[in-house]
Order: structure tokens, then sequence, then C-alpha cells
């Protein structure tokens, strides 16, 4: 008699326990897909786009809707899955779109050199703002479009620089 | 008289209101399924035969493999077009970054070869009809992150229903 009285009150337990996780679980998607296909949080650091973004890290809004549409264009930052390491993600600013010539220094830390390339049919040419400390398509050349993640367009942290990023 | 109309109007709404639900629950866990763990898709043209078929085939690709690295040579896999962002194609892996690849260029008028080192964080691909592919001989290595998934199984024709085999007109580990 008595387990058949544990057992029932496991049962209600187990049954509200799911029912949470479910809530849970659906709260938990919605987020994931917001994050995925219309606009997610990120943290970037690092020197490559001072002054835009600060070396020690900025909380930016990205969409990811632009990409997708082909809403891409020169100016634009935007975050780029590295072509030299798949597991790591840039932020650079687009310098120039497919068919666009681009002319750039090679290493400006050590000579005026300028070159000059045509970006290819379904490539872009991204560069970091601080060229002086930025491994970009100067390094290793322009980028397939479909590496693409995301278009920044709001910074969030610090609150000093809260506000749309300047071109 | 109309307060009871519209009594009924709110069952119908809330009925209309789960049913809504149960659906779009559904085809969130579907599309969770398709992007994160395994997706069927249908290949055609004839830059993969004799492995697909011209005129349309169905595979299931899984993605976890390419997410946790574990593509590598000889494997058929989807890939984002480096020439058009819309487009997906498949294709056969022949070259890991570090690999020395030699290839045909032309086929259909020279026998030309060539060899190239493929470059950090990119792979070598290459359709199985070399005399009619577009693939990494004409556009080079492609990015690892232009890799979406790796196909393991073919779901039609029903007489090809199975696993893909290794590459019958090319040895891999060449």
């Amino acid at each position: 008699m008595r387990l058949v009285n544990y057992m029932r009150q496991w049962r209600s337990v187990a049954k509200e326990a799911l029912d949470r996780t479910a809530i849970v679980a659906k709260f938990l998607c919605l987020l994931h897909v917001t994050n995925n296909y219309l606009c997610s949080p990120t943290l970037v650091y690092g020197p490559s786009m001072l002054p835009t973004l600060n070396l020690t890290g900025d909380v930016l809004l990205t969409e990811h809707l632009s990409p997708r549409l082909g809403k891409v264009g020169s100016g634009d930052v935007v975050l780029v899955r590295s072509p030299v390491d798949p597991r790591k993600t840039l932020t650079k600013r687009v310098v120039g779109m497919e068919g666009d010539r681009v002319t750039f220094f090679v290493d400006p830390l050590h000579t005026d050199r300028c070159q000059s390339a045509v970006v290819p049919k379904g490539h872009v040419w991204i560069q970091g703002d601080n060229m002086y400390a930025s491994s970009d398509s100067r390094h290793f050349g322009p980028v397939p479009y479909g590496l693409i993640q995301g278009k920044v367009f709001f910074r969030v942290w610090p609150p000093n620089g809260f506000g749309l990023l300047e071109q | 008289m109309g307060l009871r109309k519209l009594w009924q109007y709110r069952s119908i709404v809330r009925e209309a209101w789960d049913q809504t639900t149960a659906v779009a629950t559904f085809l969130c866990g579907l599309h969770v399924t398709n992007k994160y763990l395994c997706t069927f898709g249908m290949a055609y043209g004839p830059s993969m035969l004799p492995t697909f078929n011209l005129t349309g085939d169905l595979f299931l690709a899984d993605r976890l493999s390419t997410r946790f690295g574990k593509v590598g040579r000889g494997d058929v896999v989807l890939v984002r077009s480096p020439e058009d962002p819309r487009k997906v194609v498949a294709k056969r892996l022949l070259g890991m970054e570090g690999d020395s690849v030699t290839y045909v260029v032309d086929p259909k008028n020279s026998d030309r070869s060539e060899t190239v080192v493929v470059p950090k964080g990119h792979v070598w691909i290459e359709g199985d009809n070399i005399y009619n592919s577009k693939d990494s001989r004409q556009f080079g290595p492609i990015p690892y992150g232009l890799v979406e998934g790796k196909i393991f199984w073919k779901i039609w024709p029903p007489k090809e229903f199975g696993s893909l085999g290794q590459s019958r007109m090319k040895d891999p580990d060449l």
C-alpha cells in the first residue's frame, strides 16, 4: 500500500518535471532560432578593428538576415568565418564586392608598396580597419561570400560607445 | 445573444491557436534536425557520375561530422559554392589541409597534370566525373567553413539504396 502511494507521488513529480523541462526547451529553441536567423549579440575583441572597435572587447548586435538576402555591401562590418581556421569567427569590414578592383597596402609596417587585385565572382574582400595589426584578405585573399555569417549594425557595450557604428 | 456568439468564437480561436502551436513546435523540431543532425536532399547533374545519376538522386547527409571535423578524404560532401553562395553542391573531398594533390587540369583536351598543396583551413574537392565537373580544379581549394554536410546514404533510386561506396574512378589515397 505504501509502495503504491510512493509510486503515485513520484509519478506526479515526474510529470511536473517533464512539463517544466518542455517549457524551458521551447524557450531555448526560440532563443536559438532568433540568435541564428534574426539578431544576436556577440563579444568581439582584438586590435584589428581599431579605432572602430576596442581592443579589450565590445558587445555588438549582428543581424543574420542581410547575408541571406544578399544585402551586404562595401563598408559594412561583418562577421566572417575564418578561411584559415574554420572554428574562429572574424570581424572585419567589407572593402570590395565581386568584380571590384581593390588597392591595398601589402605591409604598411615596413613598406609603402601598394598592390591591386580584382575580386572574383562570389567572393568579397575584407580588411580590418587597423591595417597595421590585422590579418585579412591582404594575407589570405578574397573570401567566398558563403562564409559571411552576419552584419554588425549596433554596439551595446561599452556604454559610451552605445549606438550605431560609424562608417 | 451576441455575447454567446462571441463565446463560441473564443473556443474556436483557442483551438486554432493550440493547433498552430503544435504545428509550429513540430516544424521547429524538424528544422533543428535538418540543420544540426541529418538532412535529406536531391542531387542532380553530370559532375558526380557514376556515383550520382544525371537526373537526380535522393540522399541523406549528416551535419555532425563536419562540425566535429570528422570528414576525410574520399567522403562525398555538401559544399556551399564559392562562386554562387546560393547554391549547394555535392562533390568528393580529395585533399585535406597540407596534402599534396595531383590532378588532371583539363582531361577532355590534354593529359597535363598539376600538383598543388592544400593551404591551412582549406580542402580540395573534385567531382567523380572529371570530364564534366566544376570543382577545385577551376576555383581552387575551398575554405573548410563552406563544407556543410557529409553524404552517407542514398535513398533513391531504390536499386541504389544504401551507403555510398568509395569513388570508382579515382583512388582517393593518391
